[in-house]
Formats: C-alpha cells, structure tokens, sequence
C-alpha cells in the first residue's frame, strides 16, 4: 500500500465509509471477539477498549486502500485509453450484420 | 490419564484458553488496566480525528484542482 502520488489527488476522494474501510474494521472488530472467546470472556461485553481500536485501526488502513486503489485503476484506464488512442488501427469497429442477412431464409413445413 | 482426564483437570486451573508470551502472571480481570484503556481510546479517538481531518483536506485538494472551488 503505497501513497497517492500528485497525479492522483486530482481524483474524487473516497468516502468515510467505503468498502474497503467497513470490510477490514468488521475483521478487526471480529479478531477482537476472537481474542476474548479463546479467554473465556464474554466476547461482546469485555475488552471494548480493544473492539475500539481494532475497528478504527482497520476503517483508517481500509480509507487509504480505497484510495489507493481508486488511484491504480484510474491509472490503469487512462494508460489504456492513450494506448487505444495511439493505436487506432488496431481497434477498428467490426462490421455489424443484421440477424436478417445471416440467417438462412425460413421455409415452413406445417 | 486419558487425554480428555487431563484436559478437564486443565479447566478448572487455567480459565484462559491462552497465555502471553511474554508475562507468566495470569492476567486480572477484576481490575482493568485502565491506563491501556485509556491509551487505547485515545489512541481510538486520534486516529478518527487524523482520517476525518485527512478525508476533508483529500476533498478541498480536489475541489481545487478541478476548479470548484
């Protein structure tokens, strides 16, 4: 997870709550849980201090992946459309036929 | 001993299914440490502040570079 260079900070940022934020503060919370049933504690009620910190630890890391994901694949579609671009004859538009010009003429036998 | 026989004896001494690595003291759980508590809350409590302050500083870049405002 590397960090946004200046190219990317004219992209959208993501939101607060993104995929990738609720995804891996649901595994922290859930880790957390964990820890206390192998303890033998009530895995709800004890250690919220940790259930805390482990989702907001995950939601923060989850925001800077969303970004840096969203970055990677702007990258990706804007290095692939100058491609496109410079290439034309490569990506000539197929001749369209009509359903009525292939398929073979209908005789029906009732 | 049957292997079940120990691991019952096993319960009713050990009540946490693991043990730290680094500490031989059973942990209390009667009286929390509430110094790692807090530092957890706080440390909780830093870290939304840094992402919201991040998220808006994220936005106002943005809105700037692509002319909005």
């Amino acid at each position: 997870m590397g960090f946004v260079p200046d190219e990317g900070k004219s992209l959208a940022p993501p939101g607060i709550v993104n995929r990738n934020s609720v995804w891996l503060s649901g595994m922290g919370w859930v880790s957390a849980m964990l820890q206390n049933a192998i303890n033998h504690r009530p895995p709800l009620k004890s250690g919220v201090h940790r259930q805390v910190l482990l989702a907001t630890i995950g939601w923060f890391i989850g925001y800077h992946i969303t970004k840096y994901e969203n970055y990677t694949y702007a990258r990706l579609d804007r290095d692939m459309n100058e491609y496109i671009k410079l290439h034309p004859e490569r990506f000539e538009p197929k001749e369209k036929k009509t359903f009525a010009e292939i398929v073979e003429p209908f005789h029906p036998v009732r | 001993m049957t292997f079940s026989h120990l691991l019952t004896r096993a319960v009713h001494i050990n009540r946490a299914g693991s043990r730290s690595a680094f500490t031989s003291s059973k942990p209390d759980t009667a009286n929390p440490n509430w110094l790692r508590v807090g530092l957890a809350f706080g440390t909780s409590a830093f870290l939304w502040g840094l992402l919201f302050k991040q998220h808006s500083s994220d936005v106002h870049e943005y809105k700037v570079r692509n002319g909005l405002q």
